[in-house]
């Protein structure tokens, strides 16, 4: 099985400006990597809508609803990293994780890049990191 | 801990009334919050129905005969006793079934979970019956007794045998001890219960026309409002001071009596003061209610509000003594009965020469619950908006009950009145899908115990949609999810985050039971 985080699915300079952009950039991630379908990301922005993924430090988790659940092939996050802070309803976010989960075998790596994000110097140093490499990097622990 | 051995017990005892005082209040709540849509429901089929409603319908409403040329009989009709004895054929329509049955049965089912789950909600409801037929008044204080109380009885019987069944007689004896206990119940709720709750509400109306006799008539209100809230409203107004104002309408042309429970104002201040200063369901429920309480005349739509806090109820009276006291400032009243006790229906019935004097009561009541009410709402305010719903101090009270544990008398004086026992064992983090953002709290909580060095303490992540009571001592969410995540688990405390990753709240949580565990091994020592 491959890993729940690729480098391929990390993107260190994101383009977004809003945040319904943030969502389809990184759920374009998610599919080019094969992990959904593409109806999956019009599902992360149905859940957006009712209610926000701001986790707070610059983090946003977007995902799909549960009804959306059939549209993942495998459990897969992409990160996607923004140089200027994004208006996140309201909140700025600098790092965008989507998530595509099934069968909760993405939940331990979701701990663990809450543990990332749950230190403010770590976050603000994925925040800052300027390349994808530097950016997989730094997170490529949460694969273990 | 530098409270001395003598005053602890005193503190503790004090703390340990308000707790109780403080649960009370969650729990009221938790029996008529859910219920608060079938209450509108009602309020708004009555306000159109009835034979003095906006549309009236005498098949809906329940007032026309079912034997008259013409009449559809496929409506439900039922006998109707008339005063001289003989029986007639009415439609029986929504609103008496609806007050009647319908909402005590809510409540006692919602009252029953509370206790015991949904079996619990099943024999409460079953239980419940047994009062509402066995009285002629409403049975919403019967239900909120008879309900938890049947719940709490399978409870215990559930016990008994817990554990203890063979595999394939469990289904079997689950099925018929419930069916027993609701129908044993309800019979002996039949007997026992009904014929006391019709008593007080024929001792209530007795004070009360006491109290018009005597000329005390502000004094009316002090009784009149509890009663009124406990849906005796009816007994009270058409039971007791209809006919006294009807009497003094002959002599005098004019009664007060009329408006003593059919004001409308001390409903509406209550109302007003949850709209500016609620928060949560009840907030945005309030307006709605106002319009059918002021405008349709159905008061029993406030009623919810005030038994969620009761303490709420000196609003009401102190709303209601003003409008009395009013009237009898300037000598003003109506010419008949103001049913139902809408502002459209006092102004028709209001004597010619009475208009400023009845106006004035009106809105004098209404702002004196106002200013009550808003005192008592905006000193619960904030912890109120910490636990995320105006009216459950279900917060405060596990608040309480963490700083003081579960500890018993004697051990709060081993170990002072900051002593705990260990209260939180299990904590969930609630979020919509549980996929994503519970998991992450739930991680960082995790991790911060574990660097606090606390053991013991479980912390799970869950969708909110499948939290029950049993599930956690602690329910963590985000602020927009509490409200949800307390309905679900209406008796569990619930603390809500902004922000998952790095929340002041997870430091309290982490402090508080830090401090308990240090307080609980201290109290273990000899």
């Amino acid at each position: 099985m491959s890993e729940v985080l690729t480098r391929a699915a990390c993107r260190a300079e994101g383009t977004a400006r809003t945040y319904e952009e943030a969502i389809r950039e990184a759920g374009a991630l998610l599919v080019e990597g094969g992990a959904v379908e593409p109806a999956y990301v019009e599902a992360m922005l149905e859940r957006e809508r009712t209610m926000t993924t701001f986790m707070g430090n610059g983090l946003a988790i977007p995902h799909g609803t549960l009804d959306a659940t059939d549209q993942i092939r495998r459990s897969a996050i992409s990160v996607v990293r923004y140089a200027e802070p994004l208006d996140w309803k309201g909140s700025p976010v600098r790092v965008v994780v989507g998530i595509a989960g099934v069968d909760g075998q993405h939940l331990e790596v979701l701990s663990r890049i809450a543990l990332v994000f749950a230190d403010t110097d770590q976050a603000q140093r994925v925040a800052e990191a300027g390349t994808t490499d530097e950016l997989y990097g730094l997170l490529a622990g949460v694969n273990a | 801990m530098t409270t001395t051995a003598s005053a602890a017990p005193t503190l503790s005892r004090g703390r340990t009334a308000q707790v109780r005082l403080q649960r009370f209040g969650a729990f009221l709540t938790g029996m008529i919050m859910p219920n608060l849509p079938a209450f509108l429901a009602w309020g708004l089929i009555t306000a159109l129905f009835i034979s003095v409603g906006w549309l009236p319908n005498e098949m809906l409403g329940g007032f026309g005969n079912a034997d008259l040329p013409g009449a559809w009989q496929g409506a439900a009709t039922q006998l109707v006793l008339a005063d001289d004895g003989t029986t007639f054929r009415q439609y029986l329509g929504l609103v008496g079934p609806m007050v009647t049955y319908l909402l005590p049965l809510l409540i006692a089912n919602s009252g029953g979970r509370l206790v015991h789950g949904e079996r619990g909600g099943v024999v409460a409801t079953i239980a419940t019956l047994g009062i509402i037929v066995g009285s002629t008044v409403p049975m919403f204080l019967g239900a909120m007794i008879v309900g938890p109380l049947a719940a709490w009885v399978m409870k215990l019987v559930d016990s008994l045998w817990d554990g203890k069944l063979k595999p394939g007689l469990e289904m079997l004896v689950n099925m018929f001890s419930a069916a027993i206990v609701g129908g044993a119940m309800s019979v002996a709720a039949f007997f026992g219960i009904a014929p006391v709750v019709s008593q007080i509400s024929t001792w209530l109306g007795d004070i009360v026309a006491w109290l018009a006799d005597n000329g005390l008539l502000p004094l009316m209100s002090i009784i009149v409002e509890p009663a009124k809230v406990l849906f005796l409203n009816n007994a009270i107004g058409n039971g007791v001071l209809v006919p006294l104002g009807a009497q003094q309408v002959v002599e005098q042309g004019k009664s007060l009596l009329f408006l003593v429970e059919a004001n409308p104002g001390p409903g509406l201040g209550i109302l007003l003061a949850y709209t500016l200063l609620g928060v949560g369901a009840a907030r945005s429920t309030a307006p709605g209610a106002m319009f059918v309480h002021f405008i349709g005349g159905i008061h029993e739509v406030y009623f919810p509000f005030v038994l969620m806090k009761p303490v709420l109820i000196v609003a009401a009276i102190a709303g209601g003594m003003t409008g009395v006291a009013t009237n009898v400032v300037f000598g003003s009243g109506l010419v008949g009965p103001a049913a139902p006790g809408s502002i459209i229906a006092v102004l028709a019935q209001t004597s010619r020469d009475s208009y400023l004097g009845v106006i004035l009561s009106v809105v004098l009541s209404a702002t004196v619950s106002f200013l009550v009410a808003a005192v008592i709402l905006r000193a619960s305010r904030k912890r109120d908006l910490a636990a995320g719903e105006s009216g459950d101090l279900a917060a405060a009270v596990a608040q309480t009950e963490a700083n003081k544990g579960r500890s018993s008398a004697a051990l709060s004086s081993l170990v002072g009145a900051t002593g705990t026992a260990a209260p939180v064992r299990t904590i969930v983090f609630a979020c919509d899908a549980g996929m994503g953002s519970s998991a992450m709290g739930a991680a960082v909580l995790r991790d911060k115990l574990r660097k606090a060095g606390i053991e013991g303490v479980t912390v799970v992540n869950k969708a909110v949609a499948t939290l029950d009571d049993d599930a956690a001592d602690l329910v963590i969410s985000q602020r927009e999810l509490t409200e949800r995540a307390r309905q679900h688990a209406p008796t569990t405390r619930h603390v809500s985050v902004d922000n998952f990753m790095n929340s002041p709240v997870y430091d309290d949580v982490v402090s508080e039971l830090g401090a308990s565990r240090a307080a609980a091994g201290a109290g273990e020592a000899p």
